[in-house]
Formats: C-alpha cells, sequence, structure tokens
C-alpha cells in the first residue's frame, strides 16, 4: 500500500519527466516544481530509471572524458540498487533541469578529481532509496512486510511464499510511493560490495574505437553551417577591424563576424571552408601593450620574485632563518616549470542554435552548469529558455571546466544568425594560442645540514603565477592576497599537504602575474610542486651522504599514508637490491586530492647523456576507496602518458605576446614506443576521505625520472621540458 | 510564480527570526556586516517585499563579473518617486553593491551594473521610495565552482 502526501500529489500533478516519478531530493529534498514526466518510463528517483522490461537507466551529472568516471558511479548506485549490472545504461541528466528541480543532482563540475570523491555519498544513497522503494513497492503487491524481501540483481523473492518480480514489473508502483529519508539510509560497508568495487568494464569502449560515439567535434544537425574562429593572438588585444569584402566571394562562405571584442569568425558550409576563409582574412589586431612580453621578460620578473622581501607565507613550522645561519652546510638549488597547454586531442567547440524564445548548446564540457552560465550570459535569455546538453569529452584536462570561452563564443555567432544551428570548431592551432596555460613558477630552495648532516631546515621559495588571481579573484581576496592554490601538495594541511615533517619549515610565495592566462592543468600546481620538493628531497639526500629513500623516511613518521605508498614502491623497484646492469632508479611521493601516491622508476641513459629509456615504473596509490580497480590502473598509466610528456617534451613558449607553438609538431606527445611499463599497485587504505584518481599520480612521474637521471649521470636537471637539455625519450 | 512559496516560507521564518516583526531582510541576511549596512541604510524602518525586482541569473560561471538589473514599480512623479536602490550581497567581503541615488527626473526607476559575487550567495535589492517606505526583493545565485578548487571557496 502506497502512502501518498500532499507533497507528492502536487508534484504529480505539476510534473512532466518520468512517470509520475517520484523526485528523490536527497540532501535538497523536493526542489521539483517543474519536472518534465513522461507516462511510460518509471523515474524511481532522480539518480534511477527503471523500464518495464528491466532495463535501468542512471542518471549521472558528472563528465566522462576518458577517465571512467560515469562507469564508477553508476557501480555505486547500481552497488546500493542491487539491478543486474548487465542492464544498465547511464544518461546525462541536463543542466537547465537540475535548476528546474533545484539542483537535485548537485554540482555537475568534473575536475580537481572530484567526481567520484564528492558524490559517492549522495549517489549510493540515490540507490538505496530507489531499491527501498522497488521492495515496498513489490511488498505491497503480496501484501507482505517488507523485511520478508530479498533482492538480487533486480529479482525481488518472497523466501516464504517463493513468489519473485523483477523491477521492471513493480516499478511504476515504486515511483509513487514517497522516499524514505535519504540521510537515515544505512550505506553498505565497503568490504561487502559485490559490484563497486570490481573491475568492471567501462562504459561506452565499442562506440569509441568503432568510431560510433559523437563528438562535439562530429555533431551534425539538420541546416547546421559550421563556423571558425581567431582571437587575439596576443592576450588582452582587441580585434581592430577586418576586411569581409576579401573573403565573402569564397566558396561556402555566409558570414564574417565580430565576436564580441576579440575575436572575429567565418561561417560557412562547411568547416574547411570557414577555415580557408579565415586564414584568407585581412584582420587588423590592437595588441596592447602584451605584445613586448617574452618568455625571457617573464623569466626576469620571476626570477626577481625568488628574493623578494615581500612573500605569501603558505606553510611555517619553527624558524628557518636561525636553521639555515646554524648550519654546517647549506644546500640550495632553483628550479623552474614552464606554461603549457592541455592540448586535448579534440579543439573546443559548441554547437549552438539561438532564437529569442530558446538558446540551446551541445558541448563537450567539464561542467555543464557552467557551460550552462555561459550560455546564460551570452544569450540574455532567462534560464528557463535555454539549455545544454552534455557530450562526451575528446579529452578535458581542465581547460573545460573553469574556462566557458568557446561557448560564450558559440552563442554569440548564433546570436546574429538567429534560428540556424551553428557549430563552431576551434582550429588546432587556436587551441594551442587561446589555452588557459598550466601556470609558470620558479622555486629556490635552501637547505640546512648540520654538522651530523640531518637536515635542520627548509626554505622553499616559490615565485610565480597564481591561477585564482586571474580565474577566481575573489578566494585570493578572501584569503589576503594569497593563492592557497600555489601551495597544493607541500600545504600545512588538507587535501593537498606535504607528506614530511621538517623541524624548521618555510613555504612562501612571492605572486608574479604575467599576461598570459593560467589555468587548471590536470593536476594543477602539484605538477611543479613534486618537482620542486622531490628533487630537492634528492639534492638533500645527496648532500648529507645519505640514501634518498632512507632520508625521506626520517621525516615520515607522522605520515603514514605517505610513507606506505613510497614503501610499496620501494619494494615493488627492489630499491634494496642493486639495479640490473646500467639502469638507474628514483623515486617520489605526494598526496594530491586527498590521494597518496608515489612512484619509483628505472631507467637506463645512452653514453651522451641525451636519450633515455624508461623500462619500469612501479606507481602505488592510496585513495582511500577503490571503486573499480581496472579504471584507477588505467588512469594511473595515463597519468605517466601526460607527466611524461610534459617532462620530456611540452613547453609554451612566449615571444611578441603571444603563444609560439601552435600544432603538435611544437608542442608534442610522447608516442606507444616511448611508453614504459607501469605497475600499479592499488592500496586503499579506507578512511572517512575519498581521495581522487584523474591527477595525483602525474606530478610523481618527473620527479623519480629526473632522481633517476641523476643516479645515471650525476647530473641535476632543475628546468623542463628535457627537450631543452637535448634530452629525448626512447 | 517559483519563488512565491519560497517567499512564504522566507516571511515566516522572518517573522520567527525578528518576533513578527515585517522587518524582512536582516532576518535572512545572515553575516552581520550586511545587517549593519542595512540599517545604516533604513535606519531601522520596515523593509517589505514587493514593488522591487531584481535580475541576476540563477547560475554564474565564475562570479567576476555579474550583470544585474534592479527595476521598481514606481510612476516616478514628483510625488511618488524612488529616492534611491541599494543592492547587497551576505557572502562579498564588502556587503555593499551599488547604492543609486534617483530622482522623478530619473524618469524610470531601473538601474543596470555588474558586480562581482564571491560565492553561491543570496543578493538583495532595496528600494527607498519617497514616502519613507523601503521594499525589497532577493534572489540566489549559484557561482558554478569549477575545476580544482572545489573546498578553497
Amino acid at each position: 500500500m502506497e502512502t501518498i502526501n500532499m507533497n507528492r500529489r502536487s508534484f504529480l500533478v505539476t510534473s512532466a519527466a518520468a512517470g509520475g516519478g517520484l523526485v528523490l531530493g536527497l540532501q535538497i529534498p523536493f526542489g521539483m516544481t517543474t519536472a518534465q514526466a513522461a507516462e511510460t518510463v518509471p523515474e524511481i528517483n532522480a539518480w534511477v530509471v527503471i523500464k518495464a522490461d528491466d532495463s535501468v537507466v542512471i542518471r549521472v551529472a558528472r563528465s566522462e572524458m576518458g577517465q571512467g568516471t560515469i562507469t564508477g558511479l553508476a557501480q555505486l548506485v547500481v552497488e546500493e540498487l542491487e539491478c543486474d549490472w548487465s542492464k544498465v545504461s547511464t544518461e546525462y541528466p541536463t543542466p537547465g533541469e537540475n535548476l528546474k528541480r533545484n539542483r537535485v543532482w548537485q554540482s555537475f563540475s568534473t575536475g580537481g578529481s572530484r567526481g567520484i570523491r564528492t558524490s559517492h555519498d549522495y549517489v549510493r544513497r540515490g540507490g538505496a532509496a530507489a531499491r527501498m522503494m522497488l521492495l515496498q513497492a513489490a511488498a505491497d503487491q503480496w501484501k507482505v512486510p517488507v523485511n520478508q524481501l530479498s533482492v538480487s540483481r533486480g529479482v525481488i523473492t518472497h523466501g516464504a511464499s517463493g513468489r519473485k518480480v523483477t523491477y521492471g514489473k513493480v516499478a511504476a508502483a515504486a515511483a509513487k510511493l514517497t522516499p524514505p529519508d535519504a540521510k537515515a539510509i544505512k550505506l553498505k560497508d565497503p568490504k561487502k560490495w559485490k559490484v563497486a568495487g570490481k573491475p568492471m568494464k567501462r562504459f561506452g569502449t565499442v562506440d569509441k574505437v568503432t568510431g560510433r560515439q559523437v563528438y562535439g567535434a562530429d555533431l551534425k544537425l539538420p541546416g547546421m553551417v559550421n563556423a571558425t574562429i581567431m582571437e587575439c593572438p596576443v592576450f588582452g588585444g582587441k580585434l581592430k577591424a577586418f576586411d569581409a569584402a576579401k573573403v565573402s566571394g569564397m566558396k561556402g562562405v555566409k558570414q564574417v563576424l565580430r565576436v564580441g571584442d576579440t575575436a572575429v569568425a567565418v561561417v560557412a558550409d562547411t568547416w574547411w571552408h570557414a577555415k580557408k576563409a579565415l586564414d584568407g582574412l585581412p584582420v587588423d589586431w590592437d595588441y596592447g601593450d602584451n605584445v613586448k612580453v617574452s618568455s625571457a621578460s617573464i623569466a626576469d620578473v620571476l626570477k626577481a620574485g625568488l628574493d623578494a622581501p615581500q612573500a605569501f607565507v603558505g606553510n611555517k613550522t619553527g624558524d628557518v632563518q636561525s636553521a639555515l645561519k646554524g648550519a654546517a652546510k647549506t644546500v640550495d638549488a632553483v628550479y623552474s616549470y614552464p606554461y603549457q597547454n592541455h592540448a586535448p586531442m579534440e579543439p573546443m567547440n559548441a554547437t549552438a542554435r539561438y532564437t529569442p524564445d530558446k538558446c540551446e548548446v551541445w558541448v563537450p564540457t567539464q561542467d555543464g552548469e557552467s557551460s550552462f552560465a555561459a550560455v546564460l550570459a551570452a544569450s540574455g535569455l532567462p534560464a528557463d529558455k535555454c539549455e545544454v546538453y552534455k557530450i562526451d569529452l575528446g579529452g578535458g584536462f581542465g581547460r573545460r571546466g573553469a574556462f566557458q570561452d568557446y561557448v560564450k563564443q558559440a552563442v554569440l555567432i548564433a546570436k546574429q544568425m538567429p534560428g540556424t544551428p551553428v557549430k563552431l570548431l576551434w582550429t588546432r592551432e587556436e587551441d594551442m594560442r587561446q589555452g588557459r596555460y598550466h601556470p609558470v613558477m620558479q622555486c629556490k630552495l635552501t637547505g640546512s645540514l648540520d654538522s651530523a648532516n640531518n637536515l635542520t631546515g627548509l626554505h622553499m621559495r616559490l615565485s610565480g603565477q597564481s591561477i585564482l588571481a586571474s580565474v577566481r579573484p575573489a578566494v585570493v581576496e578572501k584569503a589576503g592576497g594569497k593563492d592557497p592554490l600555489t601551495f597544493q601538495g607541500v600545504a600545512q594541511s588538507g587535501e593537498h599537504s606535504i607528506g614530511y615533517s621538517f623541524p624548521n619549515l618555510l613555504i612562501d610565495h612571492a605572486m608574479r602575474n604575467p599576461h598570459v592566462p593560467p589555468g587548471f592543468w590536470r593536476g594543477v600546481n602539484i605538477n611543479q610542486n613534486a618537482i620542486f620538493i622531490e628533487c630537492f628531497m634528492d639534492e638533500l639526500a645527496h648532500a648529507a651522504g645519505q640514501d634518498p629513500l632512507e632520508f625521506r623516511r626520517k621525516f615520515m613518521a607522522d605520515h603514514p599514508r605517505n610513507l606506505g605508498v613510497l614503501n610499496a614502491v620501494a619494494k615493488g623497484i627492489g630499491w634494496t637490491k642493486p639495479a640490473p646492469k646500467g639502469r638507474y632508479r628514483g623515486l617520489a611521493q605526494m598526496k594530491a586530492f586527498d590521494s597518496f601516491v608515489a612512484a619509483a622508476c628505472e631507467i637506463s641513459v645512452d653514453s651522451t647523456g641525451n636519450k633515455v629509456k624508461i623500462h619500469r615504473i612501479v606507481a602505488a596509490t592510496d585513495p582511500g576507496y577503490a571503486v573499480n580497480p581496472a579504471q584507477i590502473e588505467r588512469q594511473i598509466a595515463g597519468s605517466f602518458v601526460y607527466g611524461l610528456s610534459a617532462l620530456f617534451m611540452q613547453e609554451c613558449t612566449v615571444k611578441d605576446g603571444r603563444i609560439e607553438q601552435d600544432n603538435f609538431h611544437t608542442y608534442n606527445s610522447m608516442r606507444i614506443a616511448q611508453m614504459p611499463r607501469v605497475e600499479s599497485i592499488i592500496m586503499p587504505t579506507g578512511g572517512k576521505v575519498w581521495g581522487g584518481i584523474g591527477e595525483p599520480t602525474i606530478c610523481v612521474a618527473a620527479p623519480a625520472v629526473l632522481n633517476a637521471y641523476f643516479k645515471a649521470t650525476g647530473k641535476r636537471i632543475r628546468t623542463v621540458p628535457l627537450k631543452n637539455h637535448g634530452i629525448e625519450l626512447v | 510564480m517559483n519563488s512565491f512559496d519560497r517567499r512564504r516560507d522566507f516571511l515566516k521564518t522572518a517573522g520567527l527570526a525578528a518576533g513578527g516583526a515585517a522587518l524582512v531582510l536582516p532576518a535572512l541576511a545572515s553575516p552581520e556586516d550586511m545587517r549593519a549596512a542595512l540599517t545604516k541604510i533604513t535606519g531601522g524602518a520596515d523593509v517589505r517585499r514587493g514593488r522591487v525586482k531584481l535580475q541576476l541569473p540563477p547560475l554564474v560561471e565564475n562570479g567576476n563579473s555579474v550583470e544585474f538589473s534592479v527595476t521598481v514599480d514606481s510612476p516616478m512623479t514628483e510625488t511618488d518617486y524612488v529616492k534611491a536602490i541599494h543592492v547587497f550581497t551576505e557572502k562579498n567581503p564588502q556587503p555593499y553593491v551599488i547604492n543609486a541615488y534617483l530622482g522623478p527626473r530619473a524618469g524610470r526607476a531601473r538601474i543596470t551594473s555588474r558586480t562581482r559575487l564571491a560565492d553561491t550567495q543570496t543578493v538583495h535589492a532595496v528600494a527607498e521610495l519617497s514616502n519613507g517606505t523601503f521594499w525589497t526583493d532577493s534572489v540566489s545565485v549559484v557561482v558554478t565552482l569549477s575545476a580544482c578548487i572545489g573546498d578553497l571557496i
């Protein structure tokens, strides 16, 4: 028997979505006023739709970009739902629907390695609530107490009578029940997981390998036209004028349009025609003063910051200055890290259709809600006249989340051609020139050793660019001018806390912000901070005449999980045994995004010192919980593709105020033959906090290899990429 | 209308919190400095819902520059006009966004501007009329916290 309350009645009246379905608000209950309901497909709650044929659709708000988050999140829902995994598919709710339903799916943001770790709780509760409603519906039908029922893989059984019914048969009735209090639901102990925690195959792989998957770049809508764009290549510059007449007669060209103050776009029948016309378009830019800036001038500014009196303190213990004064020996070194671009395989794109009554956008995005906000701002239409349809991403890496410039551009173009769908697809060159780059940073490290070669103090002075000062100045303002994100991996506390306890420590940041727009590049500030701290730990160990592993361990007694992963990789690589002849080892560890990671590698270097072969990498991760170990393993391996490409090959240089690299021939990525064997150790140790997977491991790739390179050659490399030193990965 | 229920709940809560008085806004204004800022404007007078329409998108990308408008239902005549429009935020470092002073010759009781929003929060607009009454509207805005900075906000 169902219980009907007024809330639900009023919902049923006003709702239109999935078949008299209930929206289970979880932390934000009952926000729906305009939810649309179909009559035939029972939505058990916001997360779960069950069809009469027992197929199950799990709604996932986070975006899939190859990291496997959709599969992992579906596993968590299914674990509690107890349906048949083989009948599960997934779909994205739209940001517009989320807003209408009082953000029932909560955040859509897919960045910061947060997909699973910040939503595991509410998606599992969503699955559990749906299971309870389905069981109750069966109990009502059979008129038996619900606690006499059991369920396995979507089949409900009444043990005493032997009756069975599938989820699909009771879904419609379940959808009419009052949802249980989500907060009161007791979730399963992860130790008892049957679907979560298992190496389930990723959704969508067949479509991807057979080319059936439609990416944003492939999208075709009826009557669609194609656009490409060029924004002023000097950041901060403006569009003065362009001579449309020169290209408007070219084949297929429909429009040549100003887009905001800074860009010009060509719209044509095909993308290639648009590109050819844009290539031939005379454009007059107002470059502004930034045209004088170069990599060298930026480096000078950062260098001055290394000794500047003013700096924001990020981490401090004891009195470093006294330790340095009283040192028997000091060690110092200056490191630097360049600009890098995300360079996803699929360039930025969005497809928009605008009329004064409706603006719709189809876009690969790391945050559907951010895209939606960009559509609202660019279209000028109210929220109920806008919608965003998310498409799986052909790579994101942080470019497609906090920055929705390409979405705004698409809408601004479509607005000038009402009623016509416009696909805006950037050229590779535009994607290289208009990145939101990994920030530049220099770092001066000074360590003090006493006469017994004990480390007594460490000063780490960062000088360089703040991402948040550019992207979220309100956060910097709140922190009194400091960018707390700069200290990722070496912070005093939190998800990026340092993995060592030193007697005297000072980590400070002289903020120097060049005009190049910075962004969140997969791993963000852990990438440079891991090189700085982990290579310098090796330098200190060397100066102290100690083994790098033993030296580190002295400061890790209070960091058992950091130590756990470090020990695991040391054991895995065979640290205490001699390396095979001609091979050399290096290691590194870090806590990032609430996961603990370490890597140890074994390399050989040819007699010139210029060719590096990585034979093995052992990588350990303690993310607290492992929702899909197979996906984690692939993410770890993929992290080395990204991290080693960055280490050996990737740098964006600045000349005349603009980025010089314009395609993969000048901004390269490693190839499969260069890929080392990666042996991953997944060692979740539980606890209250779940860690992320997508980013942490990247940062340990570079320092592990650089430390091994020193072992092999006696040379310390303190600037990357290694191509600048004539060193290549073979 | 969507905001009607919320407004009613709001009035109820506000009534409880403010001892049943019609002093609506301060009851919701969580930070003390915003309450103080408002009192400075109103001198403690009642602030009532209605007549004011604050327009602001429900979702914004990063909050760095958010366009808004405030329109007041007023004939803007010599005897009945809007004297001032004030906009406040709850979670910005400064509660004040703008104090705009108008008169009958303004013609229209409408202002538009841009503001930075430090976080997801409610924004309030208050209009002071020539008869000395104060009217208000508020909008909740979500600043989508993208990418890698979730716990810093």
